[in-house]
């Protein structure tokens, strides 16, 4: 299904809606407030962006850098050309191992390469240890937010879905009570668990170390006591140095949620004696996406999600209505790179408005990206009817300034005295659920006219 | 060809021409931070408490009193062993400290713009106390603060560790219609004490 039925879908519920609504833009509103307080931060901006540039200018040899010395760590690097590759990889490491029961921190990659259900074909227990990812786990659904999985969920759902898999009593949705049950169920999770897998969201090349961020500490909590640690990566996670850290760290929970940092950020170098560290590096898809000079710069995202709290159409269409790993801005110019055919209507996701690429950590020009995502895809791929044929009638106005005042003045005169059952008849998507303004009486250009008179007289 | 040679191959073909590396000059972002109060107000914030201490000695008595009915402890504290109820030498595997109450660890880097505290592997027998804890307890010196992440890398530049953590505050989600939680997998608290 295309995004427009989709959100409309999501859309059914206006009371949800609205919640969704308000509840992503207070969290725009604590990015706000809190770098409004750092001093330099558009520098600090330039920067992230000028590094990720650089990185992605000379990634081939930051990569084989990053490989060197994370061997001489003692750490076991694979690659993964594809998604499938990926879980090839990560599949083969738990079945020598004899691992059974994985814990998983929040990695929108192995989303992305559909890991759990390969994993489960094969009877290993996946298990997201992320409170928000459990309860999209527990409810069949993929998250609908790269930062907050579950903000398409109320709690008296979570309530519902504890009770029924966690043995929960009811609680009216208490969040205090059911983080705390979670707790429990995941600790032992945690305890008993095989093998655990991360994402990651800093690789830094001169090192051969890696950053994971998480607020619950549930990366932590699975690296150290599992006796297997696998890491999956994209390629674009690499940065050169660890100073540049110092940029990231500061950059990231900040646009993400508003704080001044993630509460553990691990920096997770060489193995413990008695355990095994994996890191899974994988292109599906990126080293294409690099090739395109207009949207590799999408490349640079830290995956922070202060474009999807900032978006008007993401925040009343909710995540699900992308039909994509990630969803909102940055994922309507990433997506298309990958199946332009099934992601078309992404692009369009958007009103353009800008105000993606004004709260971008990293300086992703995403709402131009958007703009050239639909020059391409209105060429490649079959337009609707009534979108084709009404784009070149209005085409053929705009480039007629006599036929343009013309019917202007009639569709002036139809908003005037037309019934409203006519005006906002099916083909006309701008009357669905809102009414078309009053026509006015004068054209701009009558009205800019009669004011120089006024003004010469 | 593996997918190694064919990923690097086909990413040498695809990107850009060299762009110049960025420098950093900290400098810009200076605006004169008191040290020790932006960094009690930030680990406030983030829902952490922050007191001062005299002396290790005083660390314990006040760790006494803040949580009387702690059982399982553990400290790495130079002269605090009395303290410890907890053997590491019997512990052979990280599921064994699951019943850890309270686990206070000392630090030498504090971060004033954000309440984070390092925490490196050097002091950690098993990675996992800090997370595994029920309570935690940090502390550092004030002169240890510096103002912004730039400082602490530079200083973390110069003392490579095979695991650390920058801890700020204790856990927390708000994964549930956005109410904020305190106490999820990691430390249900986290207490810093400064010395001087």
């Amino acid at each position: 299904m295309s995004h427009p039925q989709l959100a409309s879908i999501f859309n059914k519920d206006e009371k949800k809606v609205n919640w969704h609504d308000k509840a992503l833009w207070f969290v725009r509103h604590k990015r706000d407030m809190s770098v409004h307080h750092v001093q330099g931060w558009e520098e600090l901006r330039n920067l992230g962006h000028g590094i990720k540039a650089h990185m992605l200018s000379n990634l081939n040899s930051y990569l084989e850098e990053f490989e060197a010395n994370a061997k001489k760590n003692g750490v076991e690097v694979h690659w993964a050309a594809t998604a499938e590759e990926h879980n090839q990889i990560v599949h083969k490491i738990l079945r020598e191992n004899n691992a059974k029961k994985v814990v998983k921190s929040k990695s929108m990659l192995t989303e992305e390469c559909h890991l759990n259900p390969y994993l489960e074909a094969d009877g290993i227990e996946v298990v997201d240890t992320d409170l928000g990812e459990r309860i999209v786990q527990l409810a069949k659904e993929p998250p609908s937010h790269i930062v907050l999985p579950a903000i398409h969920k109320n709690k008296h759902e979570v309530d519902e879905l504890f009770q029924e898999h966690l043995g929960t009593k009811p609680c009216d949705g208490d969040p205090q009570y059911l983080t705390g049950e979670a707790r429990k169920h995941l600790r032992q999770k945690f305890i008993e668990a095989d093998a655990a897998i991360t994402g990651v969201n800093f690789a830094i090349a001169e090192t051969g170390g890696f950053v994971v961020c998480t607020n619950e500490g549930n990366a932590d909590m699975g690296a150290h006591i599992a006796p297997i640690h696998i890491a999956c990566m994209g390629v674009e996670k690499i940065i050169p140095k660890l100073e540049h850290l110092g940029v990231f760290l500061r950059l990231l929970a900040r646009s993400a949620t508003g704080q001044p940092v993630t509460t553990y950020s691990s920096h997770f170098k060489k193995p413990k004696a008695d355990k095994k560290m994996h890191i899974v590096i994988v292109d599906n898809g990126r080293s294409e996406q690099l090739s395109r000079p207009d949207f590799r710069a999408s490349l640079h995202c830290i995956r922070c999600g202060a474009c999807m709290n900032t978006c008007p159409i993401y925040r009343r269409s909710g995540g699900h209505s992308y039909d994509a790993t990630i969803p909102g801005p940055i994922g309507s110019i990433l997506s298309p790179g990958k199946d332009l055919t099934k992601h078309s209507s992404l692009p369009f996701a958007s009103t353009l408005c800008g105000s993606c690429s004004d709260v971008c950590p990293v300086k992703i020009d995403i709402h131009s990206q958007l703009y050239k995502w639909r020059q391409i895809i209105t060429k490649n791929t079959p337009q609707p009817f009534i979108k084709k044929k009404s784009m070149q009638m209005m085409g053929n106005i705009f480039a007629k300034p006599k036929k343009f005042e013309k019917v202007g003045k009639i569709a002036r005169w139809s908003l005037r005295n037309l019934p409203k059952s006519l005006i906002n008849s099916k083909p006309n998507a701008w009357g669905k659920a809102r009414d078309l303004p009053e026509g006015p009486k004068q054209s701009f250009d009558e009205w800019y006219n009669e004011r120089q008179q006024n003004k010469n007289n | 060809m593996g997918s190694r040679a064919k990923i690097l191959a086909k990413i040498k073909a695809n990107k850009p021409d060299s762009l110049e590396l960025p420098h950093i000059d900290p400098s810009i972002f200076d605006e004169g931070l008191n040290l020790v109060q932006e960094f009690t107000k930030k680990v406030e914030v983030v829902g952490g408490n922050v007191r001062e201490i005299k002396s290790n000695i005083d660390a314990i008595s006040q760790v006494k009193t803040l949580f009387p009915d702690v059982k399982v402890n553990f400290s790495t504290l130079e002269n605090t062993k009395d303290f410890n109820t907890l053997d590491l030498s019997s512990i052979k595997s990280p599921q064994d400290l699951e019943d850890l109450d309270i686990l206070i660890l000392e630090s030498d880097l504090a971060v004033a713009e954000n309440g984070a505290v390092w925490v490196a592997d050097s002091q950690l027998p098993f990675r996992v106390l800090p997370f595994i804890t029920k309570h935690l307890v940090l502390v550092v010196s004030k002169k240890h603060i510096v103002p912004y992440m730039h400082q602490a890398y530079l200083k973390l530049n110069n003392a490579p560790t095979d695991f650390g953590v920058f801890i700020s505050g204790p856990s927390k989600t708000a994964d549930i219609e956005q109410s904020l939680v305190i106490g999820a997998h990691g430390a249900l608290s986290l207490t810093v004490f400064l010395k001087f």
